[in-house]
């Protein structure tokens, strides 16, 4: 099969059509770097959906309340539900097993003022765990710990652009600063990968704000992230858990989404991932309907080369060449054609991507890009492909009478 | 060596049946050289093609070298060709991006002979047909008469049992196909059978027998004394 002969004329036949060589063989390259580019399109919008989420920590729960929207238990539609500290005593206290990080959160805003500079900026009063769930990168001194919790002190995790705003090029650890007129010392500064809106942000102890704002126990919602060694269903089976115990307890209907909902990321992850693969599935759909283009394309020319050289295969058979022998020439013609082609299809579809890919970092498509896996994929695609395109011609050539060939003139 | 009875071959044209082999009987020695004559339409050609297994006949009884000849499929049909029959055409069908030497080679390599002595064959081949010197030519820097004596040597390099000529000389000048028949000769004159079909007096002369196809049958067969070649060139 890979004899110098069968090379030998393979070669001939591709230099004496140089030009209805290239072109088909450019349909198949096409074809493949289209498929190619759509695979890489579809994993860089999975890459940019990833991202989004990935300011978070991805195994996350966020419990949240509002007013009921139905009556229920004696209660009528449109009752306030306030989450409390005791709410997430319960929870800890409930499901040890499946918390990894618990906090709870508190909103404010504060007028941040450092010497002459002010600014007005959120307040997310939290508890220690909280930085795993928000995944915040401190980048120089601490997050809040429980010390600050039990001492409710006044003490400060600042944002970047807070730093940036009223510092200037001071050093702000360790500094006072007042918020709503009250001074907190800044005990960390942290930065955050999701976008430059959290980096206005500021954290401080959870119980620190509940004193500030009348010595309350109430909390606004409460976020956790749930055993990482839990697979969706076991993770979608906790937070349903959750949810029918949260609403028990504050006796709202199992089905009242507006009183109280548990936010599960593992689930709006989970409908990402089959959104991505319905596009990947369309992205390999378009791609291979182009590719067949391109196969009849190679099956096209084949039918040609195999008119033109109908006496040379008659004489071939003639001088003892099996009809195995001449099918095997045309398929590995095809194949030659198809596999050679596809491959420069692929290196170019791979040398775009691997140019510009990295620089593309939007947040809904980023790093565009095919692994290993897409590329032999796409290789035992293309040898199949040459078979078929061949197999027809092949057969047909194989066929040849050498009587009716001979008398080809 | 050849052995043919009562063979018939008829094509179908549109809704006619052209009847054009009517019952042939035919027999050939070993180191015969035959020359089959006929005006055009004859069947002479259909016959070479039938011995040569390029075309199959319709009934009667082919034997080649003890071995019948029938109902073969494509893949044995063409194992005896190579092995038996060695073919010399008017238009001498070289392929036109080989060597004159890889031309001759290419039996061989369908006999699955290894590629340095397919060489070293071809090159022997070539040489005994006086065109060592063009061994690394393609046939478009060949002479008609030199492409015809590739094709010779390409017809032998398999060592056939038989050498099967359409019309040799039928596209040669007449001292090129003087010189051809002279190597013709000198090949039988080895041992080889040789079947030539041909239109030409002069050419059918320098054959050991004629025999005179007309209307899909053998009208005469005759040995003749056989005219050298060699005198002309």
């Amino acid at each position: 099969m890979f004899d110098r002969d069968v090379w030998q004329e393979i070669f001939n036949t591709l230099k004496t059509n140089k030009l209805r060589t290239f072109l088909t063989g450019f349909s198949v390259g096409w074809a493949i770097f289209i498929l190619v580019m759509l695979l890489a399109s579809v994993n860089g919008m999975q890459n940019g959906f990833v991202g989004q989420f990935n300011d978070d920590a991805t195994n996350s729960i966020f419990v949240r309340t509002g007013t009921t929207s139905k009556a229920y238990g004696g209660f009528e539609a449109g009752r306030r539900i306030q989450l409390k500290n005791d709410d997430l005593e319960y929870i800890k206290q409930t499901f040890p097993k499946d918390i990894e990080y618990i906090s709870a959160r508190y909103y404010a805003n504060a007028t941040a003022r450092y010497k002459s500079e002010t600014g007005s900026y959120s307040v997310q009063a939290t508890h220690p765990g909280h930085q795993a769930i928000e995944k915040t990168l401190v980048t120089s001194g601490r997050y809040i710990n429980e010390a600050d919790i039990v001492n409710k002190a006044k003490v400060a995790v600042i944002g970047r652009k807070v730093a940036e705003d009223l510092f200037k090029k001071e050093d702000p650890l360790g500094k006072f600063v007042e918020f709503n007129g009250l001074p907190f010392r800044v005990i960390g500064i942290f930065t955050d990968d999701g976008d430059d809106n959290a980096e206005r942000r500021i954290y401080a102890p959870v119980s620190t704000y509940q004193r500030i704002y009348g010595n309350t126990n109430e909390i606004a919602s409460i976020a956790l992230t749930y055993n990482p060694n839990y697979d969706l269903t076991e993770a979608l089976d906790f937070s349903e858990r959750l949810e029918i115990l949260m609403k028990r307890r504050h006796k709202i209907a199992p089905e009242d989404q507006a009183g109280l909902s548990v936010w599960n990321y593992a689930e709006a992850f989970n409908d990402i991932s089959s959104f991505t693969a319905v596009l990947k599935g369309i992205g390999i759909g378009v791609g291979f309907l182009i590719l067949i283009a391109g196969i009849v394309g190679i099956g096209n020319i084949m039918v040609f080369t195999i008119k033109e050289r109908t006496k040379e295969i008659g004489v071939r058979k003639a001088l003892g060449a099996r009809p195995s022998q001449i099918v095997n020439l045309v398929l590995l013609e095809s194949v030659f054609i198809t596999a050679i082609s596809g491959f420069v299809g692929l290196l170019f579809a791979w040398m775009i991507l691997a140019a510009i890919g990295p620089m593309i970092q939007t947040p809904a498509f980023s790093n565009p890009s095919v692994n290993l896996s897409t590329v032999i994929t796409a290789t035992i695609i293309l040898v199949i492909a040459g078979v078929l395109a061949g197999l027809l011609p092949a057969m047909k050539a194989a066929n040849v009478k050498p009587i009716v060939a001979l008398s080809d003139k | 060596m050849i052995e043919i009875k009562d063979l018939h071959k008829s094509y179908k044209m549109g809704s006619n049946s052209l009847h054009v082999l009517k019952g042939i009987n035919f027999k050939v020695e070993e180191g015969e050289l035959v020359a089959i004559m006929g005006s055009s339409g004859s069947g002479k050609s259909t016959l070479l093609n039938i011995l040569g297994m390029l075309d199959g006949a319709d009934s009667g009884e082919y034997t080649l070298d003890g071995v019948p000849i029938k109902n073969l499929s494509e893949t044995k049909a063409a194992q005896y060709r190579n092995k038996f029959l060695g073919f010399i055409f008017q238009s001498f069908n070289l392929i036109n991006y080989k060597s004159a030497a890889e031309n001759v080679a290419l039996p061989l390599y369908y006999q699955k002979v290894p590629r340095k002595e397919r060489q070293e064959k071809a090159m022997k081949y070539l040489e005994r047909v006086g065109l060592k010197p063009w061994a690394g030519h393609l046939p478009s820097e060949l002479s008609g008469g030199q492409k015809q004596r590739v094709a010779i040597a390409r017809a032998m390099a398999a060592e056939p049992k038989v050498l099967l000529a359409d019309e040799p000389t039928g596209a040669l000048d007449s001292k090129t196909s003087y010189e051809v028949m002279d190597l013709i000769q000198k090949i039988n004159d080895e041992g080889n059978t040789i079947l030539v079909v041909t239109h030409e007096e002069d050419i059918a002369h320098m054959c050991k027998r004629i025999v005179h196809l007309k209307d899909g049958v053998i009208v005469e067969d005759k040995k003749v004394e056989q005219v050298r070649a060699e005198q002309y060139v």
